[in-house]
């Protein structure tokens, strides 16, 4: 372990060991299984047929498995190379939603691959904005990316399956027991109880519920009527491909936005992977932008969902020190291969929602305080200040106020969307604005140097 | 010394997997006889166990276990729900609630509505379609002054002693089941093979079962033409329900119809706006056709769909 790297368990291009490797790339598969929700809810709000909420969750696995294997493998201008997993993206759902109702899953699909077009289209531009993100601001972005995993997370941990439904106490137990075997593991843990610290608390948290919650136990009964080997049953459904013109500008806000998530991703996969920089690097930023663009293009064509890059992953990577992208490779690889299981992927679906939320929870604490000691590890003026308050105050305002945004105008809708893309947008604007003056004088100076050389 | 350790890695965790897969194969679901699968929420699902636990009670002990009840009130009135327990003629043995309603008969007692809430019950406990007694009314919480809306669910239960009683228990601000829905506009198909097109005045009726809260029951000929609205109390607002559409340009009525040549019933959904959010709704809509005079009339509800948690 660590021969590369004083600083990690497996550095970013280490290979572990076979046995390391899959029982490291297990543990990120676990915590990808929260995304899995979306293609069931999605199948149920159709009221589709199990059928095909198993097609449907088996084309979205693939996508997000393929996905997660070229976003690590790192070829000529596709894939970060960073443990970067992908997850079937809640940032698509209500889209998708909309457009399937409108003209059903072959208009979903069309939408999804103009989705996955947009934000290929969007990779390269993304390489020419690196003035816009100065340390800070990339710090704030990772801050937002940890915040943006709260909904999630604490709907999970107190076990909601659906929106103001009945919480039980026991859930919160299960959900609080999970995170603090998680904590304990990392805080005090060494070797590999600090290496699988998410593990050991996700089947601690599992077995609890199992032994306490007989609920959790007879649900599990259903286990028995899936078959151990399954290939996906194409129904009618899933054939051809329809397009909405009157959808692309939706469709391109939302991929922007996406996109904006996944950029914000892979900027803290690079932080925690190659800590030595001392600047972006924004090329392999720009090829997992492509790679996460691909991959949603690719859940169009097959029928699946669209995919995104998973924020709890990275966390997970950044607090037990493991890094290597071969775990990326291998959790896709899994993720893939369990979509023609549905046995083991059916007994992997019922881990309890608290425990998840603990997971994700863990996960989201590393990526709050990472973009935190980002932010603050350089000197700090009241110019900052604005910037990161100003548009704190703005982007949290579309968590805690929904309902606000429902009653503004159009313009200010389509701006002010979700806390991660509204914070890292106001915060683009306002460090331009809060720095005119500077920028001014550096373009003076340029000027008056220029003419000092040229001696007019 | 390494390798030994990967390999017992490797080994423990299909073995844990392959244990998991052995106990899961033994497992049995609890309450066997009771099937709650057509409901989404647990707080449904909740309530209906609440009851169905407390009518074994009853039905085991008899009339002895009304002092059990009595003497464990509080384990029987929850912040979300209280249990009660009349005669079939709809006089109150027990309510977990409200204590000064026990030995007076509610039979004709109206909520602010104008809806017989007992009568409804009754008459629940002897439909097929409605396996567990549903009645939407409503009605006031212990120690308030306020009406709030409420959907209960009920258990006939004949004590050893011969005694015919139901026992029940309500939720108050209920959530939409679509369930709900289904029983409603499937005993409206059965009320007009019954009774033909008198029973159309039932339906339409604002103080039937047919009616509650925003949900109503409507009824339509196969080209669109409506026979109850599906939003006001006359037909006088003609609207040709094959071409509406919803918030995407969905034509859910259109859709339904074609599906409708090969089956007799069929759930669709459609997107609504909400002032309040900033993302359009989704609203569940069951069809159910049926027969009458040689013609196809279909009758529908609509219903909100769940929201996910986040």
């Amino acid at each position: 372990m660590a021969k590369d790297g004083k600083h990690y368990e497996y550095s970013v291009n280490q290979v572990p060991p076979v046995g390391h490797l899959l029982v490291l790339s297990f543990q990120h598969v676990l915590l990808l299984f929260v995304s899995l929700a979306f293609p069931i809810l999605f199948a149920a709000q159709l009221n589709e047929t199990t059928e095909f909420a198993a097609t449907l969750l088996a084309f979205s696995m693939i996508a997000a498995g393929f996905g997660s294997i070229i976003q690590a493998l790192r070829l000529p201008f596709i894939g970060s190379g960073y443990l970067c997993p992908n997850v079937v993206g809640p940032s698509y759902f209500s889209l998708s939603l909309s457009a399937a109702w409108a003209g059903g899953i072959p208009l979903m699909r069309g939408m999804i691959i103009v989705a996955g077009l947009a934000e290929m289209a969007l990779a390269p531009v993304i390489e020419k904005l690196k003035k816009l993100f100065p340390t800070y601001i990339v710090g704030l972005v990772m801050l937002m990316i940890g915040i943006s995993i709260i909904k999630p997370a604490i709907a999970s941990f107190f076990g909601l399956a659906f929106r103001d439904d009945a919480i039980k106490g026991i859930d919160i137990f299960v959900g609080m027991f999970s995170l603090f075997v998680m904590v304990l593991a990392n805080v005090w843990g060494k070797g590999f109880v600090k290496m699988y610290c998410l593990l050991i608390g996700m089947l601690a948290g599992w077995i609890l519920a199992l032994i306490i919650l007989p609920e959790y136990w007879y649900s599990l009964a259903v286990v028995k009527d899936y078959p151990l080997f399954a290939l996906p049953v194409i129904g009618p459904q899933f054939s051809g491909i329809k397009f909405d013109f009157g959808m692309i500008l939706t469709v391109s806000i939302v991929a922007i936005i996406g996109s904006l998530k996944s950029f914000g991703n892979l900027l803290v996969a690079q932080k925690i992977s190659e800590p030595e920089l001392t600047e972006t690097n924004f090329v392999p930023i720009r090829n997992g932008l492509m790679a996460d663009g691909f991959s949603t293009l690719l859940a169009g064509l097959m029928g699946g969902m669209a995919v995104d890059t998973s924020s709890s992953n990275i966390g997970v990577a950044g607090a037990t020190k493991v890094v290597s992208r071969w775990i990326c490779v291998c959790a896709g690889v899994i993720f893939l291969a369990l979509a023609f299981f549905p046995k083991v992927l059916t007994i992997l679906t019922m881990i309890p929602k608290p425990v998840l939320g603990g997971a994700l929870i863990f996960a989201g604490s590393f990526m709050v305080c990472s973009g935190l000691e980002e932010m603050f590890s350089e000197a700090w003026n009241s110019r900052k200040t604005f910037v990161v308050g100003i548009s704190l105050f703005f982007g949290l305002s579309t968590g805690f106020l929904p309902g606000l945004y429902a009653r503004t105008p159009d313009f200010i809708q389509t701006l002010f969307t979700d806390p991660l893309s509204t914070t890292t947008i106001i915060a683009i604007i306002l460090n331009q604005i809060f720095n005119f003056d500077i920028m001014i004088e550096n373009l003076k100076n340029r000027a008056g140097l220029a003419r000092a050389r040229t001696g007019i | 010394m390494l390798i030994l350790k990967q390999w017992r890695l490797m080994i423990a965790f299909p073995a844990f997997l392959l244990m998991m897969a052995i106990l899961i194969s033994g497992c049995k679901i609890q309450y066997e006889d009771l099937n709650l699968t057509m409901y989404q929420y647990r707080d449904t699902k909740n309530l209906v166990k609440f009851v169905y636990d407390a009518s074994l009670i009853l039905k085991k002990d008899g009339l002895k276990s009304l002092d059990y009840f009595r003497n464990n009130r509080a384990r029987f009135r929850t912040p979300e729900y209280y249990l009660y327990i009349y005669d079939i003629k709809g006089t109150n043995i027990f309510h977990a609630g409200m204590e000064h309603l026990e030995g007076k008969n509610l039979w004709d007692v109206t909520d602010k509505n104008g809806k017989k809430a007992v009568q409804f019950i009754v008459a629940a406990l002897e439909d097929r379609n409605n396996p567990h007694a549903w009645v939407h009314y409503s009605w006031w919480e212990p120690g308030k002054f306020y009406p709030v809306p409420k959907s209960s669910c009920h258990f006939k239960v004949r004590t050893p002693e011969g005694e015919e009683l139901f026992v029940g228990g309500g939720i108050d601000y209920p959530h939409e089941e679509k369930e709900f829905i289904r029983i409603i506009v499937d005993d409206a198909a059965q009320l007009i093979e019954r009774k033909g097109w008198k029973a159309l005045d039932d339906i339409s009726n604002p103080v039937s079962k047919y009616n509650y809260r925003d949900v109503r029951v409507f009824a339509f000929h196969q080209d669109g033409e409506l026979l109850i609205s599906p939003a006001v109390a006359d037909t006088i607002f003609q609207t040709n329900l094959l071409d509406c559409t919803d918030e995407v340009g969905h034509k859910p009525f259109a859709k339904a119809i074609k599906e409708l040549e090969s089956q007799d019933r069929v759930w669709e959904v459609f997107i609504a706006k909400n002032r309040y959010k900033r993302e359009p709704i989704k609203k569940s809509l069951y069809i159910r056709k049926t027969m009458i005079d040689g013609s196809a009339i279909y009758f529908a509800a609509i219903t909100d769909l769940p929201e996910p948690p986040y």
